[in-house]
């Protein structure tokens, strides 16, 4: 009993320390970033916090939703933020972003045509694209002899309990409704209820919902094919040679994170010169080489690798991205996706 | 004077249980009978709807499914633990220092990693099936995770020291002297055992349960990893309205119909456990 109470007390004194050294610290300009996890390359960080003579500070979210969450709560101190395309859109429509300063960001212009004025903030008033990607179909082809260009291929019965979808209310359902020729994102009853129908005929096929460990069932090959993003085929092919990825021609789902700035942010201009730094050619090869997604920067080709100018996971055709739709809004409508969707996690 | 001021030790935990348990509950509880609007915010009105939007065959469902599966998480929990218990109780001091510190030692390990070393063990190219590939028992490997026992076997596996923790503990402060009794009385060990031990470790098994039922209920962690998240559990559903759905309100709903019907089982179950040693009592 005597010894819990040192420990407590030991353990009380240790918070006390960490809260108030938090507090101290070196009067340096702190830049506060709120992102995905691993989302930078740690070197070319340090290059900018030794460059600008100022502090990093970086902490991570695992959804767009709980980024909402806590800059809608106010006060996080966040200067840079990182959602992707529908969250940019959400928050816009919530008036949380601060209009980017362009004259801060020369470098924007080497930012690829097909990322600028995007659907989602058009005129690139309060976003700039970090990275994107699109959801297509991964397929082992030790076990899938078929050739797969379409996403009824899912549906084909000898893949039974090795397909894999990811764990997401808006890919999946937004996969069906492609299937069918309609809209990721309809707004059409009855578009929406046959799509979650099409879908309940391949419940039984499906071995597991996953996004975050998707590409360790497809490396381990537990599963044989699935909805996989691409630049998560990009990884899963480097472990396991036998995954190939396609774009089917009904079209995908195209997704990107994005550089934004929240309303009231502390940094503002500091968080601009880091979105120019990362855009730099140079910094932005170096950063997407280690990271290994998508670079949108135009100028960046001549700095990377052949290894990774040659990835067609990373670096998707023309034709490839003339077949995707951005993931829209979808109103009040998205309480019914969220019931379907409930039905479909519970096989009810 | 001296009672008051002993009391006034309580002071910073009810300070601490109000803030943090009392004070979230009754948002919680608020918010369960507001609106939302098109983008997610909660709207100040009064509406019971999202109690309402409950009662449907989906959601009814859910929950049945998941009180099954605490259920039976809860009594094979206790089929496992009991001998377990009573076999370290009844060991030799160093067999019970060990077997308590084989019980605990997991709990050093986060539990994320301890659910994720089973799915190196039952994945397809998984320790179980090489070796059970190795023997020549089977041909090909079996699907052994992202399926409901799994899941169980996950529920099982984490919650076994929440019951076997009170069950030690009860036949520990067992008085033996009673069994030594019956012994001279000349009673089998399997009658003092149902008339004793038994119902001397009931406090033991009581705690065990609730402490299962409880955590099994309200755990999401391992339907998502051990059970490919394809049997939605209610706490799946809750977090979900949390994030992807923003629907506040619901989520706040399903909260308070899951603590009330937990805490109503819950009641249940103590009465039935005790009104049976009452009746047990008055037959002797």
């Amino acid at each position: 009993m005597k010894k819990m109470k040192w420990a407590g007390i030991v353990l009380a004194a240790g918070l006390a320390l960490s809260v108030l050294s938090g507090c101290g610290g070196s009067s340096k300009e702190t830049l506060n970033i709120y992102s995905w996890a691993d989302n930078f390359d740690a070197d070319v960080l340090a290059a900018f916090e030794q460059e600008f003579d100022v502090r990093i500070n970086y902490d991570v979210f695992a959804n767009n939703e709980d980024l909402l969450a806590k800059i809608k709560a106010g006060g996080s101190g966040y200067d840079l933020i990182q959602p992707s395309d529908y969250m940019v859109a959400t928050m816009i429509k919530q008036d949380l972003l601060a209009p980017l300063n362009k004259d801060n960001i020369p470098n924007f212009e080497y930012v690829s045509d097909s990322y600028k004025d995007p659907s989602y903030d058009p005129g690139n008033q309060y976003s700039i694209v970090y990275t994107s990607g699109v959801t297509g179909i991964a397929y082992n082809t030790k076990y899938v002899k078929a050739e797969i260009d379409s996403w009824e291929d899912l549906w084909n019965p000898e893949y039974e309990g090795k397909v894999l979808l990811l764990d997401d209310n808006r890919e999946v359902i937004g996969m069906a409704l492609k299937k069918a020729g309609n809209s990721n994102s309809s707004t059409d009853e009855s578009e929406i209820t046959s799509a979650v129908d099409d879908l309940k005929a391949l419940l039984p096929s499906v071995l597991a919902f996953d996004t975050d460990n998707i590409k360790q069932k497809m490396i381990q090959e537990e599963g044989w094919i699935g909805t996989v993003w691409s630049g998560d085929a990009s990884y899963i092919a480097k472990d396991n040679p036998d995954v190939a990825f396609v774009v089917p021609k009904e079209g995908g789902t195209i997704w990107s994170d994005n550089y934004a700035i929240p309303k009231g942010a502390k940094n503002q201009e500091l968080a601009e010169k880091f979105i120019n730094f990362m855009l730099d050619p140079e910094n932005s090869a170096k950063n997407y080489e280690s990271i290994g997604y998508s670079d949108p920067n135009t100028k960046a080709h001549e700095f990377h690798s052949e290894e990774y100018n040659n990835d067609k996971m990373i670096n998707l055709s023309e034709d490839e991205l003339s077949r995707t739709e951005w993931l829209g809004d979808v109103g009040d409508k998205l309480q019914l996706y969220d019931r379907f969707w409930t039905e479909l996690k519970s096989g009810r | 004077m001296r009672r008051w001021r002993s009391s006034l030790g309580l002071l910073p935990v009810l300070f601490w249980l109000s803030l943090f348990l009392v004070v979230p509950m009754l948002i919680v509880v608020v918010i369960s009978f507001m609106g939302r609007d098109e983008m997610g915010n909660v709207v100040f009105t009064f509406q019971a709807s999202s109690y309402a939007t409950f009662f449907d065959s989906l959601y009814l469902g859910i929950y049945w499914d998941t009180i099954v599966l605490s259920v039976v998480t809860t009594v094979l929990c206790l089929l496992f633990s009991y001998p377990l218990a009573y076999y370290i109780a009844n060991a030799g001091p160093r067999m019970q220092t060990w077997g308590l510190a084989l019980i605990t030692i997991p709990f050093w390990i986060n539990f994320l990693i301890r659910t994720y070393a089973w799915v190196l063990l039952l994945r397809t190219q998984g320790v179980v099936n090489n070796l059970l590939i190795q023997f020549g028992w089977i041909h090909e490997p079996l699907q052994l995770l992202y399926t409901k026992g799994a899941v169980l076997l996950g529920m099982v596996y984490t919650f076994i020291p929440f019951m076997v923790l009170p069950i030690y503990v009860a036949l520990e402060q067992m008085d033996k002297r009673l069994l030594e009794a019956a012994d001279d009385l000349g009673a089998t060990r399997w009658k003092s055992f149902w008339h004793i031990t038994l119902p001397q470790t009931k406090s033991g098994i009581m705690t065990g349960s609730v402490l299962v039922y409880v955590s099994t209920s309200g755990m999401f962690v391992v339907t998502d990893i051990l059970g490919g998240a394809k049997s939605a559990m209610i706490s799946n559903i809750i977090q979900s309205q949390f994030l992807g759905a923003r629907n506040w309100p619901f989520g706040a709903a399903l909260s308070v119909i899951f603590v009330i019907t937990s805490l109503v089982l819950i009641a249940l179950f103590n009465r039935a456990m005790t009104s049976k040693h009452l009746a047990a009592k008055e037959g002797r």
